[in-house]
């Protein structure tokens, strides 16, 4: 038995760096989006309460399709249908809210179920499409995006739904010591995410799948559920973004939505997840969501145009996935 | 070149082509070579032979320009010789057939082969004809005439995808052809007609390096032979002047003779645990599928050329591939499985053949990987127990001898011997009834494949029934109580353990092939 200790000196090491991988992944993150803070502070009124509230309401909606996200890459997927989605939803549940005779607490409880349900019904579509023909997600979901965005149009006959009753409104509006109550059911849903994730056989059994699908089945996994259970996850999300959406505008519009699958596949890429699955967690999107909307809100402060804006929020995209690939070459090594 | 290797350099009469001394390379803090010398000479075929982990892969690696060494010098031709991209290897004349596959699996047979120097027509176009007759002839050189060199490279099995790797090696002129374990998918008959190209390239002067875990290929086409352990060459020796036994001690430092001469108390197998009566995978060729009884307490081992259906077999007990005929009796009781879920439910485990694709989540943790088939067992209501799991790990990983830091690193910081373990520790998490084993010790180095063998043998004699396929006919015969031999998809004959012989079950498994040549 003259090999054991030979074999197990380097593997001691090898746990240190095992550890010191996950936990610098997210303290990476988390050091980036201080030193934004850092740097943002030196401009006026950066760290004013109404800006950091200002700041947490254009975060919640992309945190809480980012937290939906985040499943749905970590099997291997991609869901570009969020935006289109959340739209259909917000008609829907606006169409609902504002029926005739309703009172207003009814209104608001059967809107909000209406929208969750049609999330789940173009969750379950995208999942059951591309687990049962096994399509590319990416494909499947381009096309129920413009399926969503198309049924928004054709229900509302292009026409914004608005005049909610007053209560839903004072709820989008309301705050605890500066802090969005939005913002909180964001912070819930984010616990809950990860609680599952990280806590559940559930959760385990996703990562296996998107890091090896076919030793996942032959371990006696369902593949098939999971991957429908992750689409109908984003989509019960995106069902409680666009509730949280009309909450905040007032208004629900088949035109609305455009563009947020990209901000929330890039909340979920800088926060470290690997887009090819099996990697990732829901912290670092947290964190992923909260770069970018400092990013967006410090940017402004500063005076830069909006195509500016948009610009160097690309460059950070890029930037991030760049510095995980050298997170992972150091503590590979 | 004061190597620290005194017998190679005793009677190095003839001049190297190429030569290392005091090669050193470090990743991180771990050190993979700590000081190689070698040599080798033209024309002659050398073997490097060590455990996983010794230092053959990494030594590879910086010879044809993948990595760059930390110290010591190489020299080709007595000139320094410091490749910095695989390109400047090629360019130097160092082709390598690596252990995994380096092919692009949705391209044709020929374009793979010809990659690196496409034929052209005008306008850079591809000259299709030229390709194929090239890479035609490149494949009848190798004995594969019988392969369509318009074919997807993914539709081949792994033997074959090895043999279209070494083809595509060929194809460069080399004056060192480095083959890595070229032979752990090949069967017997084109292993040989591997032998037979490597005497033909000696013959023109290639100096071949010759990696392999197979002592006896090693004796039978080498001429010299070094070994390497724990990152430095311990030992440099003519063939003719060694024997398997001191090549095993200086890898090891122990024998492996223990475990394979151990004899099996045959007389304990009990009740049948599994029966197949013409079970048809939907590859196979033939109506009548295959028909076979498994007792508990027994190892039966299936031999056969790969391709012959050995692998199929086991996916479709374990409905990994659904059958298309033919029933299966568990327990006496009829059943049929619809998923691997219904197999693993009813008492039955698959090591599968590669595990980094089919058995293991290499990024993720090796309590994860050990408690992935029974997830129930350390979990409430969903919740998993993350301390049931490392106790699960841990003491499995007693049993099985598993050699690692904590129960948290990722799988894929185990050598290859560990990583097979925790596949078999991830069934035996399990309690199972039934194991199907598919080259349980496939790229697996020797030390490992001795506890590997044991614990085998240990399980059986709990009264497990375990079905191994395996290429290696010695590990057949070490470990079977009986032996089926498959070929075509079909049942070609049973030897007894009285009767075993590596000649016999090759009869079977060429039965249908030299009928089918005659006509």
């Amino acid at each position: 038995m003259d090999t054991t200790d030979l074999t197990t000196a380097p593997a001691g090491s090898r746990t240190i760096a095992t550890t010191t991988k996950t936990v610098l992944r997210e303290a990476g993150i988390g050091i980036a989006l201080i030193a934004l803070i850092i740097v943002f502070s030196f401009t006026p009124h950066f760290l004013s309460s109404s800006n950091v509230t200002n700041i947490l309401t254009q975060v919640t909606i992309n945190l809480v399709l980012s937290i939906g996200m985040t499943f749905v890459i970590l099997i291997g997927g991609i869901d570009l249908s969020v935006g289109s989605v959340l739209s259909f939803c917000a008609v829907v549940a606006g169409t609902v809210m504002t029926l005739p005779g309703l009172d207003p607490v009814m209104a608001v409880f059967l809107a909000t179920i209406s929208a969750i349900l049609a999330g789940i019904g173009f969750g379950l579509l995208n999942g059951l499409i591309s687990a049962y023909w096994a399509i590319p997600s990416f494909i499947v979901t381009l096309g129920t995006l413009n399926i969503a965005r198309g049924a928004a149009l054709q229900v509302t006959n292009a026409s914004t739904i608005y005049s909610f009753p007053a209560a839903f409104n004072a709820f989008g509006s309301k705050t605890f010591y500066g802090i969005p109550l939005l913002f909180l059911i964001a912070l819930v849903l984010v616990a809950i995410g990860w609680f599952v994730l990280a806590k559940t056989v559930f959760g385990r059994v996703l990562y296996g799948i998107g890091n090896n699908e076919e030793a996942a089945r032959l371990a006696g996994h369902n593949v098939f559920f999971y991957k429908v259970a992750a689409f109908t996850i984003c989509g019960v999300l995106v069902g409680i973004g666009a509730i949280i959406y009309m909450a905040r505008l007032n208004i629900a519009s088949p035109i609305i939505g455009i563009g947020f699958e990209l901000n929330a596949i890039a909340a979920v890429i800088i926060g470290g997840t690997s887009l090819s699955g099996g990697r990732g967690s829901i912290v670092g999107t947290l964190l992923g969501a909260c770069i970018i909307g400092v990013l967006a809100n410090g940017l402004i402060l500063l005076g830069l145009s909006d195509f500016m804006r948009q610009m160097i929020t690309g460059f950070v995209i890029i930037l991030a996935v760049i510095l995980d690939k050298y997170r992972e070459r150091l503590t590979k090594a | 070149m004061a190597g620290a290797t005194a017998p190679a350099l005793a009677d190095a009469a003839v001049k190297p082509v190429l030569a290392l001394s005091g090669v050193k390379k470090r990743f991180g803090g771990v050190v993979a070579l700590d000081g190689v010398s070698f040599s080798l000479r033209p024309g002659e075929v050398h073997a490097l032979v060590g455990e996983n982990g010794a230092g053959k892969s990494t030594l590879i690696k910086i010879l044809c320009g993948i990595i760059q060494r930390d110290a010591g010098t190489i020299t080709l031709d007595s000139e320094a010789y410091d490749p910095h991209t695989p390109g400047d290897a090629k360019k130097a004349g160092i082709q390598v057939v690596h252990q995994e596959f380096n092919l692009l699996p949705y391209l044709s047979v020929a374009e793979n082969i010809c990659f690196e120097d496409m034929p052209r027509k005008a306008f850079g176009m591809v000259d299709f004809p030229t390709l194929y007759a090239r890479a035609r002839k490149a494949l009848d050189a190798i004995g594969l005439g019988d392969v369509d060199v318009r074919r997807p490279v993914e539709s081949l099995g792994v033997a074959h995808r090895q043999l279209v790797e070494i083809a595509r090696a060929l194809m460069g002129e080399s004056r060192i052809l480095i083959l890595d374990e070229p032979t752990a998918t090949l069967t017997a008959r084109e292993t040989e007609r591997l032998f037979e190209i490597i005497a033909a390239l000696k013959a023109k002067g290639v100096a071949v390096v010759f990696v392999s875990h197979h002592l006896n290929e090693v004796f039978s086409i080498c001429d010299r032979v070094t070994v390497l352990r724990n990152g430095q060459s311990v030992m440099t020796a003519d063939i003719a002047s060694t024997t398997p036994d001191q090549l095993v001690t200086n890898m090891v430092g122990r024998q492996l003779a223990a475990a394979m001469a151990a004899a099996r108390d045959l007389d304990k197998t009990g009740r049948i645990a599994l029966s197949l009566r013409g079970l048809r995978h939907p590859a196979s060729p033939h109506a009548e599928g295959v028909s076979l009884d498994l007792r508990y307490g027994e190892i039966l081992g299936i031999a056969g050329l790969v391709g012959s259906g050995r692998t199929e077999l086991l996916r479709s007990i374990f409905a990994a591939d659904l059958p298309l005929s033919g029933t299966l009796e568990r327990d006496g009781k009829p059943r049929r499985y619809q998923n691997p879920k219904q197999a693993i439910r009813d008492g039955i485990g698959f090591v599968t053949e590669d595990r980094k694709e089919e058995g293991l989540i290499l990024d993720m943790a090796i309590s994860a990987n050990v408690t992935l088939a029974s997830l129930r067992k350390v979990s409430r209501l969903g919740l998993l127990n993350k301390r049931a799991e490392t106790l699960l790990t841990q003491q499995l990983g007693g049993e099985i001898k598993l050699k690692y830091g904590g129960a948290s690193d990722a799988v894929s910081t185990l050598s290859g011997g560990n990583q097979q373990k925790v596949v078999l520790a991830k069934w035996l998490a399990n309690d199972p009834k039934i194991l199907l084993l598919d080259e349980p010790t496939r790229g697996v180095d020797v030390g490992a494949k001795a506890e590997i063998y044991a614990l085998l043998r240990g399980l059986a004699e709990k009264g497990l029934a375990l079905l191994i396929v395996s290429s290696e006919l010695p590990e057949l015969i070490t470990l079977s109580d009986r032996i089926l031999v498959m070929s075509k998809h079909r049942i070609a004959g049973e030897v007894a353990r009285a009767d075993f012989s590596e000649e016999r079950i090759l009869n079977f498994a060429y039965k249908d092939e030299r009928n089918h040549g005659h006509h």
